[in-house]
């Protein structure tokens, strides 16, 4: 005989034998909320942009004033990530809003992966954001600190600034980069593997 | 309170609660884990049950919510060992049925099927319970052929990993 016909003697001889969960349960888990995938996606991206925006209430006006007086396009910068930003938290309840637990296996995944393309370009889109920032002010802290080092104007050449920028831009991209593949990469492997295998059934 | 919609929908999953067992039993291999997932399943199924019209039976809808959230949403939340626990309380065998290589046989298979992906499992499952591959490739989003195709695979590889 067929293993899967053995296996399916078992299935039907055991179906009834599981332990039984009564109505008061059910009614206790229908009022718990969900930890699907899709759900933290969104609860995670509404933190990120709660978190990034407080750190800039931490940061002296001092400070800031300072900045924005270096870098005057800043504050465009600033204003035009905000909008980006809300942009971005509006796709991701969209996506979420439209995933449908009825679809079949292979849409459902796609539907939440499209989530997950716009969570990459969200990624993309704050590495750009975060390097650039953080180079300058990567930038700014070096030539001060050369500045009191020499005690003198500072005097770098063009290359000089240029390394510099380049250094600090690595680093801040390397930093961000690694921090998002940790925290997208656990929610998103399992998802990824399954929609492959149903496209390679398909192909 | 209680709203009618609350307790029509307990009722139903209360009666046909087996389904949702099965998929946890197939893809999870602790207890812990089985009411994890039965409990996600319960959920998903709630959320979508005001587009549950009663056109088509409440179990072929459990099917399909209970399989997606097993091979989508759910979070495993460690990763589990190769092994599936041998359950002794879904093999209540009476003792003059008992038969030890029986019982060895068994516990091989549900160690393969533990071995197989998440999408293989979905397939084994569906065939477990009596669906035919138009089902199955519905459920599933692929086309019958490769149903068919892909469930001789399965087989395949299950014969191999019991028969090595």
């Amino acid at each position: 005989m067929d293993e899967l016909e053995i296996l399916k003697q078992d299935w039907k001889k055991n179906e009834n034998s599981f332990k039984q969960v009564g109505e008061k349960e059910i009614y206790n888990m229908i009022h718990k909320s969900s930890t699907s995938v899709v759900k933290w996606i969104l609860i995670i991206s509404i933190l990120e942009f709660v978190i990034l925006n407080g750190i800039s209430f931490l940061i002296s006006d001092k400070e800031i004033e300072n900045f924005e007086r270096l870098h005057p396009y800043i504050g465009i910068i600033e204003k035009v990530n905000y909008v980006v930003i809300l942009g971005f938290i509006y796709l991701f309840y969209k996506n979420y809003k439209s995933i449908c637990i009825l679809s079949s296996s292979k849409k459902l995944i796609k539907d939440i992966l499209q989530t997950r393309k716009t969570v990459n370009y969200y990624i993309y889109w704050n590495l750009i954001i975060g390097c650039f920032t953080g180079a300058i002010a990567f930038f700014d802290g070096f030539t001060e600190s050369h500045q009191i080092e020499n005690n003198k104007e500072i005097a770098l050449t063009q290359i000089e600034s240029i390394l510099i920028f380049c250094i600090g831009f690595a680093l801040v991209f390397a930093f961000i980069y690694g921090f998002y593949k940790l925290l997208y990469g656990f929610l998103m492997r399992r998802l990824q593997k399954n929609y492959n295998e149903l496209s390679k059934i398909d192909f | 309170m209680r709203s009618q919609d609350e307790a029509q929908f307990v009722s139903l999953l209360k009666e046909n609660q087996n389904i949702i067992h099965k998929i946890c039993k197939l893809y999870t291999t602790d207890q812990d884990s089985h009411n994890d997932l039965f409990q996600e399943i319960t959920i998903q199924l709630w959320k979508a049950y005001p587009n549950f019209r009663g056109d088509s039976k409440f179990t072929t809808w459990a099917y399909r919510v209970g399989l997606n959230t097993a091979i989508t949403l759910f979070r495993k939340k460690k990763k589990t060992i190769d092994t599936i626990e041998f359950d002794n309380t879904f093999h209540k065998v009476k003792e003059d049925e008992y038969n030890f290589e029986e019982e060895e046989q068994l516990k091989l298979l549900y160690h393969a099927v533990n071995e197989l992906n998440d999408i293989e499992k979905a397939l084994v499952f569906l065939y477990l319970e009596d669906k035919d591959y138009t089902e199955i490739a519905e459920t599933l989003g692929i086309s019958e052929v490769n149903a068919r195709v892909k469930m001789n695979r399965v087989k395949g590889k299950l014969k191999k990993i019991v028969n090595p």
